[in-house]
C-alpha cells in the first residue's frame, strides 16, 4: 500500500490505517478492485480533518491568525476566541478583503471581566469632570445635537501579532487579526473640551468606561483607566463615537460611546466611555504607569538581556503612532494555483502616520518586488486595500511578501521587533504558495 | 506514475457502482482512480460498456481518463468545525440597550497537584483560558506571573498557595513540560 499512497500524494497521507482495513474488509467481500481499495484510502485523508492545534510555542506562530477556536458572541459572528473571560476574540483572516470591516466581525479586548451586558440610556451619562470650570453630564440626545463628525480610521491592539515574537512573551497570543477598521460618526473630543472647560493645571485628559474588574479598587485590576497629554496633537483628531459603520456600536466594541484615537492603538479607544476627566497630574495608574509601555529605541525594540538588566528606558505607547503594516489576505495557502491562470493577489495596508502611498509585493521572497494597485483612499487613518494580478508561469513553490509605505516615507523591514510587552510588530508579511501545472 | 489500465468489463463497472453503494454508505464517500495515462487513444479505448443507465453513463464518464476526476463524495463524521448557532433574541421596547450573557468557553487544565488552587484563586478575576492560550513559558516567566497578580493587581492569594500555584504551572505549561 505504500506505493499507492505514494502515488495518491497529499491525498493519501494521513490516512488512518485501522479505519482503512474496516472499509478494506467490506470490498473485499464484494471482490471488489484494488482501485476502490485505493479510493477508501483516500477518502479517509485531506486537508482539513485535523483540528488546529491549541497553543503554539516555543517558535513563533507559524498562522495567520491566532489559533484559538470559533466561538459565537452577542451581536458576533463567529470570531477566534483566545479568552472567554474577560472576553478576548479575534477576526479572521478573510474579513480583511475589504477597507471597512464589519461590525460582526470585528475584534474584541477587554482587560476586566466585568463587561457590560445592559445600559440603561434613560440614565446613562457622558461625565465630563475633573479640573475643568464646567462639568458636563450629557445623555445620549444631548450628544446627538451637538456637530457630527465622520471618520474613517483603524483600531489596532499593540499586542496585534505577539505570536510572532521570539522568544515568545506573556500575553494576549494574538495572530494578526486584532485590527479592523471602521467608519465612526461622533463628536469631537476637542468639542466637548471646549464646553467643560479645562481651567489652567490640567496636563492629562483622562479616560474611564463602565467595564470594570474584581481586583481591589486603585488596582489595574479594578479600573481600565488611559490618558492622554492635553497637549498632545491628537486630542484634536479624537472623537467621541457613538455609531460604527452607520450603526450602534455593537456592545463589545462599546457601547453607547468610545473614544475614538486616529493613528494610537487601540488601549487608548476606552470602550463604553462615560467619564473623561481632567487631570492635575500625570496619571499614575496601572494601565498608564506599568502597562503598555515600549522601549524609547527609534522602532520600540530591544532584547530580553537589556530588559534582564534594567537598561531600558520605557514610555507609554501613547508616545507613538502604529507602525506602517500591510497584509496579504488572499491567496491564503489553503488551496494552490494553477500555472498559467490569473490569480489576484489582495490585501490591505495602513499606517499610523499617514496614508499608504506605495505598496509592493514580491514572487521571490522579497528579492524583487512590483507595486501593486492602490483601492480607494478612505483616509489618512484607514485601511488601504490594494490588488496585483498574478499569472505564474512555472509550477513549483513560491514566497509571496508585501511591504508598505506611508506619505511619511516609512516603510517595512525583515527585521522583527522584540520588547517585553509584544508590541509593535510590524515585520514584512510572507505567504508561501503552491503553484500547479496544469497539463 | 499512472500504471496502464485499460478497458474495464461492464461487469466490473457494475460491481464498482455496488462498491462504492457499499463504501459511501458505510464511510461517507469514495476516491475517483486515476484511470490509464492519459493519451488520447488510451481515452476512446476505454468505453466499451453498454451504457444504457444513466447511472451507468454518469460513472463511466466519471471515470473516463479525459475528465481527471481524483476525488469526490468525501465526507467526514464528528463535530470539527461546527459551532452551535444561538437563538436569535427578542427585544422589549424601552431605553435598555441589551445583549446576552457572554458564554464561557474554559478550556481544560493540566491534571496534576495544584489544579484546584488555580481553578480557586486565579479564576477569581479571569478564567484558566489566560494560562492554556499561552505559548510554553519558561518557569522563571510563570513565578513572574503569579507573583505580578499578586503584587502588581491586588490578588490575595495566601503564600503557600503561591508556591503550589507556580509549582503547577511550571510542571504543565514550560517548553520542557507542556504536553
Amino acid at each position: 500500500m505504500a506505493e499507492k499512497h505514494e502515488r495518491l500524494g497529499w491525498l493519501g497521507r494521513g490516512i488512518q490505517r485501522r479505519r482503512f482495513l474496516q472499509g478494506a474488509g467490506i470490498l473485499a467481500a464484494t471482490g471488489a478492485l484494488s482501485g476502490l481499495l485505493e479510493a477508501a484510502a483516500a477518502q479517509e485523508t485531506g486537508p482539513v480533518q485535523e483540528p488546529i492545534p491549541s497553543f503554539t510555542g516555543p517558535g513563533p506562530n507559524p498562522y495567520w491568525n491566532s489559533v484559538s477556536p470559533y466561538a459565537v458572541y452577542p451581536q458576533k459572528v463567529p470570531l477566534l476566541r483566545l479568552t472567554d473571560r474577560p472576553v478576548q476574540l479575534e477576526t479572521p483572516r478573510h474579513y480583511f478583503l475589504t477597507p471597512l470591516t464589519p461590525n460582526a466581525a470585528f475584534f474584541v479586548r477587554y482587560h476586566l471581566d466585568v463587561i457590560p451586558n445592559a445600559v440603561d440610556l434613560s440614565t446613562w451619562r457622558l461625565h465630563v469632570e475633573g479640573n475643568v470650570e464646567n462639568p458636563l453630564a450629557l445623555s445620549l440626545p444631548e450628544l446627538l445635537k451637538l456637530e457630527a463628525t465622520k471618520l474613517v480610521a483603524v483600531n489596532q491592539c499593540s499586542g496585534n501579532s505577539r505570536s510572532r515574537f521570539q522568544p515568545r512573551v506573556a500575553g494576549g497570543q494574538w495572530g494578526n487579526g486584532a485590527m479592523g477598521c471602521a467608519e465612526w460618526l461622533g463628536v469631537r473630543l476637542r468639542t466637548l473640551l471646549d464646553m467643560a472647560k479645562p481651567k489652567s493645571g490640567t496636563v492629562q485628559i483622562q479616560f474611564q468606561g463602565l467595564d470594570s474588574g474584581k481586583g481591589p479598587e486603585g488596582k489595574g485590576s479594578h479600573a481600565f483607566l488611559k490618558s492622554l497629554d492635553l497637549t498632545d496633537p491628537v486630542i484634536d483628531q479624537c472623537l467621541v463615537a457613538y455609531a460604527m459603520n452607520g450603526e450602534p456600536l455593537p456592545m463589545l466594541n462599546g457601547f453607547p460611546v468610545r473614544l475614538i484615537v486616529p493613528g494610537k492603538f487601540a488601549t487608548y479607544w476606552v470602550k463604553h466611555l462615560t467619564w473623561i476627566r481632567a487631570l492635575t497630574q500625570e496619571d499614575s495608574n496601572f494601565w498608564m504607569a506599568s502597562a503598555y509601555k515600549i522601549p524609547d529605541t527609534p522602532n520600540g525594540s530591544t532584547t530580553p538581556d537589556a530588559v534582564a538588566a534594567g537598561t531600558v528606558k520605557m514610555v507609554p505607547i501613547g508616545k507613538v503612532n502604529m507602525p506602517v503594516r500591510s497584509f496579504i489576505i488572499v491567496p491564503d495557502g489553503t488551496v494552490p494555483l494553477v500555472a498559467g491562470v490569473p490569480t489576484e493577489v489582495r490585501g490591505i495596508a495602513f499606517s499610523g502616520s499617514g496614508r499608504v502611498v506605495k505598496v509592493e509585493v514580491s514572487t521571490d521572497d522579497g528579492k524583487t518586488w512590483v507595486t501593486a494597485q492602490l483601492g480607494d483612499d478612505l483616509g489618512p487613518y484607514a485601511f488601504r486595500t490594494w490588488s496585483w494580478t498574478w499569472t505564474p508561469e512555472q509550477p513549483g513553490q513560491y514566497t509571496l511578501a508585501v511591504r508598505a509605505t506611508d506619505e511619511k516615507g516609512n516603510t517595512q523591514t525583515d527585521e522583527g521587533v522584540w520588547n517585553p510587552g509584544g508590541y509593535l510588530w510590524n515585520k514584512i508579511e510572507r505567504q508561501p504558495v503552491t503553484v500547479l501545472q496544469n497539463h | 506514475m499512472l500504471r496502464a489500465r485499460v478497458a474495464i468489463p461492464v461487469v466490473v463497472v457494475i460491481l464498482a457502482i455496488v462498491a462504492i453503494v457499499a463504501f459511501v454508505a458505510t464511510r461517507g464517500g469514495t476516491t475517483m482512480k486515476p484511470q490509464a495515462a492519459a493519451s488520447p487513444s488510451t481515452a476512446t479505448a476505454t468505453p466499451t460498456a453498454k451504457l444504457d443507465t444513466p447511472t451507468a453513463v454518469v460513472l463511466s464518464g466519471l471515470q473516463n481518463s479525459s475528465v481527471g476526476l481524483q476525488a469526490g463524495g468525501n465526507y467526514m463524521t464528528g463535530t470539527l468545525g461546527l459551532v452551535a448557532q444561538p437563538a436569535p433574541p427578542t427585544v422589549p421596547p424601552g431605553s435598555v440597550y441589551a445583549v446576552g450573557p457572554y458564554p464561557l468557553y474554559t478550556a481544560q487544565l493540566a491534571d496534576g497537584p495544584g489544579k484546584e488552587l488555580v481553578l480557586g484563586y486565579c479564576q477569581t478575576c479571569h478564567s484558566v483560558t489566560y494560562i492554556t492560550m499561552q505559548p510554553p513559558l519558561p518557569a522563571n516567566t510563570w513565578a513572574a506571573e503569579v507573583n505580578k497578580m499578586i503584587q502588581t493587581y491586588g490578588a490575595v492569594i495566601p503564600d503557600d498557595a503561591a508556591k503550589q500555584i507556580i509549582a503547577y504551572l511550571q510542571s504543565h505549561y514550560t517548553p520542557e513540560t507542556r504536553k
